[in-house]
């Protein structure tokens, strides 16, 4: 069964460890721009995480798809960018739905920390749990994500 | 820069000249004062000309992020304000939980030091190296929902901002800074920054925040962090939130303080404990930045007059000072008090203090209804505290004369209503009746910013009766206190400067903080060390009030709590007698190597290296 970062915003209460243990994790220091996943904390009633979901609840806004020079490839159900052939143009960042493609020199994303995500051992109220994709949930945050546009 | 875990400098916004300036600190600055309430007190120290008007030009308000702030340290994300404060002309620091100090890290800087008066109302904006004063007319007026909401979408929904309301802008005396729903609720700063025309702080920042040892950082987050999901009360604060052991308070020990402080026990306590009301009304759990067990309620009202609803708490101060001390058995009224003083920008603690003082003024037939406009009676709360509160907030009829909290409206009622107007140093008391714990009575004598619970924090010691080093702690003695007082008072300091939040030191005591620290800094500290940081911090407060002329004989204690004793629960008959205030001040004034007479003397500035 292939697991994914499935959000639950219902459980979120804002606190951004998983965006800082994401960066430290993976860079060794803290940068919420290159997190991976993205806490957002709108007002006293809305917060939520933002996960890649690899394609699960993408549909036509895919990075995969709109990449123009195919770098963004997809294996083992795993979305990953092929650092040698990205131009680093930022077509991916714009479209992501999500808003968690994040580009440095070259673009980049979640890549579900080998299996065991910091951002999952890190959260303190289940508001992400690695587990069998739910497609719902996705569209709840995108629909939470759509007032920012 | 080789610095780790600081940004090395502090941005200096001047309003009157409109100009901006970074300017950097070595090593050596940030070993003296670490961070957070110690960059912020040493820079309203020196900051502040002798003499100045809180609420004129010369002030400076002082913003900065603990040294924890923006790293992975479970519930180490506290920012420090600091100003010399319009309620006690003392300088005052308030913290809070809002995400505005690690964001200003990433903007760069470790602290903000904001002076000069801006010609009309404006708001600065940081974005890293971008420093904008902008025009706020069209904000200027706007509640803290609607301001923050505005400069989102303005400059992006990931900006952070700190911000005042309606009252900070009518510059009242009680008046909060907000962000996140939270506030930096005490010692009137909202009226300093609304006194500078100055509505809101934005910040953006973009920079990296490097720890010295990354992967040591992580795994101490994770081993704090399975401590407290493993800590019963940290278990029952995310349950009920701070209010938890408001039963055990009220019921257990009987100092909650009622009707304006002439009980201490609140016999309709079940209907205001969140035992009775987080099952009821709670619907989603809120946190600071960083904090994993998140104490924050989101509260709603679904429906009744007060349907609509919906805030951050009821923390269990505001149960009191909005309920219990306003005789406010209605939590849905409650609620909306807290809403009115959110939205409005004020301190819940001192103005529902300031309510219930008005209410034994009425109680009494000082105050008339006339004069009021409507009963604002103990029985009549639950329509009596919101309504109060709003005409506080906006200045408008009788809340004018309360909208500065209780020491200035006894000023301009007269009429012996001073002999009800609870408060030290000009500063309303939180929900302690320090009649049945001596030594938390010292505290809210000698915290440098009036009566509070959290400076020295001595409430915790004397109800549990063991803290930190010490056991046996008997509330109603007013022996060794001076001396425990003073150390948790530099205790405390150290805890305000890492940002770390208060309800954790029970586990995070301050000899586990240097592995914290040299994680994130690579800077090594011993116990001792901190501490004497801590005190030096204390210290420079204590000068600084000392410079404006406080001393000992400002510092007293009112006389409800020398003279009433508790008149019933399970600390009937206890008070503090003058000779047990003097015994316990003199005994502070030795261990802090103070003159008797509360000035910090050159002997002991000098070892503190204080200029």
């Amino acid at each position: 069964m292939v697991k994914m970062l499935v959000p639950y915003p219902e459980n979120c209460t804002g606190c951004r460890f998983c965006e800082m243990a994401c960066t430290i994790w993976h860079d060794g220091k803290v940068n919420h721009a290159d997190a991976r996943l993205q806490v957002h904390r709108r007002n006293v009633k809305i917060d939520f995480p933002s996960v890649c979901t690899h394609c699960v609840s993408c549909g036509d806004d895919c990075c995969v798809l709109h990449c123009p020079v195919e770098a963004i490839k997809k294996q083992d159900g795993k979305v990953f960018v092929d650092e040698e052939e990205c131009t680093a143009c930022g077509a991916c960042v714009e479209v992501c739905p999500f808003g968690v493609m994040r580009m440095e020199e070259k673009a980049f994303n979640c890549d579900l920390c080998d299996g065991d995500p910091t951002c999952v051992k890190f959260c303190p109220t289940k508001a992400i749990v690695y587990e069998e994709p739910k497609p719902e949930q996705y569209e709840k945050v995108k629909k939470l994500l759509e007032v920012e546009e | 820069m080789t610095m780790k875990g600081y940004c090395g400098r502090i941005l200096k916004v001047d309003l009157s000249a409109e100009k901006s300036h970074a300017r950097t600190f070595d090593e050596k600055y940030a070993s003296k004062y670490l961070g957070g309430q110690g960059f912020a007190v040493e820079i309203v120290y020196h900051g502040v000309p002798e003499g100045a008007d809180p609420l004129g030009p010369d002030n400076v308000l002082a913003m900065a992020g603990g040294l924890f702030d923006g790293f992975p340290v479970p519930t180490g994300g506290k920012v420090a304000f600091a100003a010399k404060s319009p309620a006690t002309n003392t300088l005052a620091e308030s913290i809070m939980g809002g995400s505005i100090g690690p964001e200003l890290k990433h903007a760069g800087y470790d602290a903000l030091e904001i002076t000069g008066k801006a010609v009309s109302p404006v708001y600065v904006f940081i974005e890293d190296d971008k420093v904008e004063i902008n025009d706020a007319a069209d904000l200027w007026g706007k509640d803290t929902r609607v301001t923050p909401e505005t400069l989102k979408k303005r400059h992006g929904w990931d900006v952070k901002v700190a911000c005042i309301g309606v009252a900070g802008e009518k510059l009242s005396k009680i008046a909060c800074i907000d962000c996140d729903d939270r506030q930096a609720g005490r010692a009137g700063l909202g009226a300093v920054m609304g006194s500078k025309n100055l509505k809101a702080i934005v910040v953006r920042g973009t920079s990296d925040l490097v720890p010295a040892e990354p992967d040591k950082l992580l795994e101490i987050a994770l081993r704090y962090q399975k401590i407290y999901e493993a800590a019963p009360s940290f278990i029952e604060d995310t349950k009920y939130g701070t209010g938890e052991f408001l039963g055990w308070v009220n019921k257990e020990k009987g100092v909650f303080p009622t009707r304006n402080w002439q009980e201490s026990v609140f016999k309709e306590r079940e209907k205001i404990d969140p035992y009775y009301w987080a099952p009821r009304y709670v619907t989603k759990n809120k946190a600071c930045f960083a904090c994993t067990k998140p104490c924050g309620k989101l509260f709603e009202v679904k429906s009744g007059k007060f349907a609509g609803v919906a805030i951050d708490g009821i923390e269990y101060e505001t149960l009191y000072s909005l309920g219990g001390q306003c005789g406010n058995a209605d939590v849905e009224s409650v609620a909306r008090a807290n809403e009115l003083c959110d939205l409005l920008g004020m301190d819940t603690i001192s103005a529902g203090v300031t309510v219930g003082f008005a209410m034994e003024l009425m109680q009494r037939g000082i105050i008339t209804e006339k004069e009021v406009g409507f009963r604002l009676t103990f029985d009549n709360a639950s329509d009596a505290v919101p309504r109060m509160i709003e005409m506080m907030g906006n200045r408008t009829g009788f809340g004018d004369i309360l909208a500065d909290g209780v020491k200035v409206a006894a000023k301009k009622i007269g009429k012996g209503s001073e002999r009800y107007a609870i408060h030290t140093k000009g500063m309303e008391p939180p929900a302690y009746d320090v009649r049945g714990m001596k030594g938390h009575g010292l505290a809210y004598m000698t915290s440098t910013r009036g009566a509070c619970h959290l400076r020295a924090g001595f409430y915790a010691p004397e109800l549990v009766g063991k803290f930190w080093k010490w056991e046996g702690i008997d509330r109603f003695s007013p022996v060794n206190k001076g001396f425990m007082v003073s150390q948790t008072e530099n205790f405390m300091s150290v805890y305000d400067s890492v940002g770390l939040c208060k309800f954790s030191r029970g586990f995070f005591l301050i000899a586990k903080l240097p592995e914290v620290i040299e994680a994130i800094t690579g800077m090594k500290y011993t116990e001792d060390e901190l501490l004497k940081i801590g005190e030096r911090i204390h210290n420079m407060k204590g000068a600084f009030n000392a410079r404006e002329g406080m001393t000992r004989k400002d510092w007293l204690l009112p006389a409800r709590i020398l003279e009433e004793p508790i008149v019933d629960g399970p600390s009937k008959g206890s008070k503090i007698s003058v000779e047990e205030m003097n015994m316990m001040l003199d005994d502070y004034m030795k261990a802090r190597g103070w003159t008797n007479d509360g000035v910090p003397t050159p002997e002991k500035l000098k070892e503190l290296e204080i200029a």
